[in-house]
């Protein structure tokens, strides 16, 4: 007995004293940026060493999962608290964010702007005022098997119409090999895609201020989204983003609509079964061209105290030198993709990435989903609904009605 | 009274399918630490195969993984004690000790925890801001504790009042203190509860999710985050999760196999007596 | 009574803990839950009463999910506690074997909630997975785990009940262990068979035990999430969107006084269930025992 109370009070004692003697924040030229953990936050980490020994400012690295940084970031800005200097975040949340950051409209002439793919530069800005720098610029390709194209003497579809032929002809469930992956699940892709679609006949998420997905447009797109769907493996309903890239991976699928941030993966032969058989072009079309754009961008707390020393983060991370080191770094997962024009052109980069001349094709025509500080919400309502269309508890038309009325209850109309 | 060689067997018997379900998920972890994502998904499934050890050493080098758990074994160890001390002090109090609204308290106490978590983020971030415990580990063993108290001291109070109350009576007669009493005779008998109370809190603190990601980001960041962040916006890295959930799980069980022998009877016996 | 007003200095430290770290939290939550706190627009916050609350009772959705949670909890927590208490009964033998099969059993436990529902989505995986391998090499097709609203709420089901047993099978086994062996033995001299020593032995010893795992394992299954977020997201469709998605869909939003309402009725309808559960089984313990 006397012995476990020896032991149990050096416990106590020793977390105690472990718990109180925490390192206090280092003070002089320190920045706190809120990142993305996973490949990026690895890639960042590797090149910190070299902005640190030019600038001689220390980057401490708060790195959150996928899923929750969103979260993260609005209860830190919103509560004022001043945790974080700089945010790495998502380009649909700058205009959310943007009362609780540092406006760039003026720095950024400083730029090298020319070099900056010009849709990319957009995805920062809010209301004509510039809040965040792109950093990392994603868009939706479509993905497809030249050998099996090769094989059935077919050529990558360019329309929505092509499409569904094509996906058609390569449809064997019999042979478990499918015309192409997407999902049909409540996960958000499900929505994006429905949306793609619906863009590409012409219609609008949000128009004029209201909800106008509910038109011949949406309609058709719609329908088409639900016509794909027989040429999908059996369980699209329960396939998320993964699940479209082990589809491909595993060679089941010929073709897929897909970020181009799940391209590397699908390179990787430790993954893919299909490395190198792959090519990649735009999104089909319909009355028009629309690959939905994602960019990654680096903002600044309005209420950072170090604004400077933010700023010159900010450009480094933008930068060519970065970008460079960026996409070829060997990372397992995927890549960063530079925002500049320059670094996607590069052989080194065609090299590391076989998908960079479809990526920089596809950035220079994309759509962006509405600039709104009412967007997570509205997108949170057509997650779900598009979740229950494809799930059969609605029809389509009804779908379209409670995306609109729930994007219209958001809005306040 | 020896049981009989067919109860033996059919104990046995009766074992293997529960064990099958629960250890399979398990195994096919630990393989997948071990093997590539293709190889994970190769059919027919691989039950046996080379294992490579790259997830492994992308994880330990990727990240400071050492850190990280050094602080989630920290946190949870305080965890642990501060539920235990408090926990036992009060489970015994509520279980010897009648107040006029004893039953009401007793009550208080366990809907406190009925609460989804979520709900306590935001007062709890305010709270830890205000105090400047945030990124702490005394911040976020404060809260755990707050979480594993409840049960802990539902449960305790269950095995004190099963202590046979003449021993403690005999004891304080013989001049023993009421601190004593608790301390050299019921915690022995009740050692059982102590042991389960103790693994409790101790996985509340190891596995909590929720809390750690927004109470902490830097200095006191816990394992559950950094496996929460090998789920990228690319999808799950199935290898690294799998090889950090088996490092995760090890010190779990070094810790239950050595207090497994309080959970059984035989501190029991002796006390009982008389 | 044993140590009398003494009592009360063991009950202190505990109490005033929990009141100033977790009571004094929730009356803020419950606070917040009375007004409309975007945290998009911080200064924008308005007192609406029970507008929050009022507006739920009005929500399909919402009373949908309150449905599912429900089945999904009963499912749970009967199929738990049954073979927590079978698997609590058949260690309590003494057996040597099963001292070092005991750890095993516990491992479920040990796994972080994420990875092991992310593994089950890898064996659960209707076209790649190794459950399907299997079930379709015998013949039984290819069940769609999760892509079909009822199979779905089983597959969830059964995810958490593989990660549970362990702890009700620890609670109440070590209940059984406590329990004085002389009892049994005396009951044995007396002619009472196995089936009779634990009808009026055991059961009515372990019940506060047993209704405490059963409570716990029901508040904990009501505000499940991790692993219903990771297996369905709460699909196909609405199948298994329980109350704590919706929680913290609001909460992810942004939305504190809606997350903190949904939040307080979980935490109410949590308390309906106990206090029910507790007046049906529980019968006023003596202090003495």
């Amino acid at each position: 007995m006397t012995r476990t109370r020896i032991v149990a009070t050096v416990l106590v004692i020793l977390a105690l004293t472990l718990s109180l003697g925490m390192p206090a924040f280092s003070q002089g030229k320190s920045l706190t940026l809120s990142m993305l953990a996973g490949y990026k936050e690895d890639v960042l980490r590797a090149n910190l060493p070299e902005f640190e020994k030019k600038t001689g400012i220390k980057v401490v690295v708060d790195a959150a999962p996928f899923g929750d940084l969103y979260k993260k970031q609005l209860l830190s800005l919103s509560t004022g608290g001043g945790r974080y200097d700089v945010l790495f975040m998502d380009e649909p949340w700058v205009p959310p964010f943007s009362e609780f950051l540092l406006p760039l409209t003026e720095r950024m002439k400083t730029l090298d702007v020319a070099d900056f793919i010009p849709t990319t530069v957009a995805s920062g800005a809010f209301q004509g005022t510039q809040y965040a720098i792109p950093v990392d610029p994603n868009v939706q390709l479509l993905v497809y098997r030249k050998d099996l194209f090769e094989a059935k003497g077919l050529k990558p579809p360019a329309t929505w119409d092509e499409l569904l032929a094509a996906a058609k002809a390569l449809h064997d469930p019999a042979k478990e090999k499918y015309g192409i992956a997407v999902t049909a699940s409540s996960d958000i892709q499900t929505a994006l895609y429905m949306l793609l679609a619906q863009w590409s006949y012409g219609a609008e998420l949000v128009e004029g201020g209201r909800g106008s997905l509910n038109s011949a447009a949406g309609r058709k797109g719609g329908e088409v989204f639900l016509e794909l769907l027989k040429f999908t493996p059996p369980n699209v309903r329960s396939y998320n983003f993964a699940d479209v890239n082990k589809a491909i991976q595993l060679g089941q699928a010929a073709m897929a609509i897909q970020w181009a941030s799940g391209a590397k993966p699908m390179e990787d032969k430790t993954k893919s079964t299909v490395a190198g058989k792959l090519g990649y072009t735009r999104v089909p079309k319909a009355v028009r061209q629309t690959p939905m754009r994602g960019v990654w961008t680096i903002a600044i707390a309005k209420n950072s105290a170090n604004q400077d020393a933010a700023w010159q983060f900010a450009t480094w991370l933008s930068g060519k030198e970065f970008g460079q080191f960026a996409v070829t770094y060997p990372s397992a997962t995927s890549a960063i993709h530079s925002p500049r024009v320059s670094v996607l052109k590069d052989p080194s980069t065609r090299a590391a990435l076989p998908y960079a001349e479809a990526l920089l094709d596809s950035l220079q025509i994309t759509k962006e989903r509405p600039r709104l500080r009412e967007y997570a919400d509205i997108q949170e309502n057509l997650r779900v609904t598009t979740g229950k269309l494809t799930a059969g508890e609605l029809t389509l038309d009804a779908a379209l009605k409670e995306i609109d009325a729930g994007t219209n209850r958001i809005l306040g109309k | 009274m020896r049981p009989s060689r067919l109860r033996t067997v059919l104990t046995a018997l009766a074992m293997l399918p529960v064990l099958a379900w629960t250890l399979f998920p398990i195994y096919w972890i630990t393989t997948a630490s071990f093997k590539t994502e293709l190889a994970l998904y190769a059919r027919p499934p691989q039950w046996l195969f080379t294992p490579i050890l790259d997830n492994y050493t992308r994880v330990l080098t990727n990240i400071p993984f050492m850190q990280y758990l050094k602080n989630s074994l920290v946190i949870a160890i305080g965890t642990t004690l501060g539920s235990l001390v408090l926990g036992t002090l009060a489970g015994y109090g509520f279980a010897r000790f009648r107040f006029r609204f004893s039953e009401a308290v007793r009550f208080l106490v366990l809907v406190m925890r009925m609460a989804p978590r979520m709900v306590l983020v935001v007062p709890y971030y305010l709270m830890m801001q205000r105090l400047g415990l945030l990124d702490t580990y005394t911040g976020l063993v404060l809260a755990y504790v707050s979480f594993a108290l409840p049960f802990s001291i539902w449960l305790l109070i269950g095995f004190f009042v099963d202590v046979p109350i003449d021993v403690e009576e005999a004891a304080l007669i013989d001049g023993c203190s009421p601190l004593g009493v608790l301390v050299r005779i019921v915690i022995p008998i009740a050692a059982p509860g102590l042991v389960v109370a103790a693994i409790f809190a101790f996985l509340v603190s190891w596995n909590e999710f929720l809390f750690a990601l927004i109470l902490s980001g830097v200095e006191a960041k816990t394992l559950p985050v950094v496996i929460a962040g090998l789920n990228t916006d690319v999808g799950p890295l199935y290898g690294e999760m799998s090889a950090a959930a088996v490092m995760v799980m090890l010190p779990n069980i070094v810790m239950t196999v050595a207090l497994q022998r309080y959970l059984v009877k035989g501190l029991t016996l002796g006390a009982v007596k008389g | 009574m044993a140590i009398g007003s003494a009592g009360r200095w063991f009950l202190l430290p505990g109490l005033v803990f929990l009141f100033a770290i977790d009571l004094i939290p929730l009356v803020y939550s419950a606070w917040i839950s009375l007004y409309n706190w975007w945290l998009i627009r911080p200064r924008d916050i308005r007192f609406v009463g029970l507008a929050n609350y009022l507006r739920l009772g009005h929500d399909p959705e919402f009373i949908r999910a309150v449905v599912v949670t429900t089945l999904f909890t009963s499912g749970a927590v009967v199929v738990e506690f049954l073979i927590g208490l079978g698997l609590a009964l058949l260690f309590a033998q003494p057996f040597r074997f099963l001292r070092r099969l005991r750890v095993l059993i516990l491992l479920p436990l040990f796994v972080v909630p994420v990875v092991g529902a992310t593994m089950w989505r890898v064996i659960f995986h209707p076209e790649v997975g190794v459950l399907n391998y299997y079930l379709n090499a015998l013949g039984l097709g290819r069940p769609p785990w999760l892509s079909d609203p009822t199979l779905a709420l089983v597959s969830i089901t059964l995810v958490d009940a593989w990660r549970t047993i362990p702890f009700m099978f620890l609670v109440i086994y070590a209940g059984l262990e406590v329990l004085p062996g002389e009892l049994f033995e005396a009951a044995a001299v007396d002619g009472a068979s196995g089936w009779q020593s634990f009808r009026y032995i055991t059961v009515p010893l372990l019940t506060y035990i047993m209704l405490l795992a059963v409570l716990i394992r029901a508040m904990d299954a009501f505000r499940e999430f991790d692993i219903i977020f990771v297996l369905t997201g709460g699909g196909p469709g609405t199948a298994t969107q329980t109350v704590q998605i919706l929680n913290y869909r609001a909460f992810g939003l942004g939305h504190m006084g809606e997350a903190n309402a949904i939040g307080l009725v979980t935490l109410g309808l949590v308390a309906l269930m106990c206090w029910a559960l507790m007046r049906l089984i529980l019968r006023p313990r003596p202090a003495g025992g």
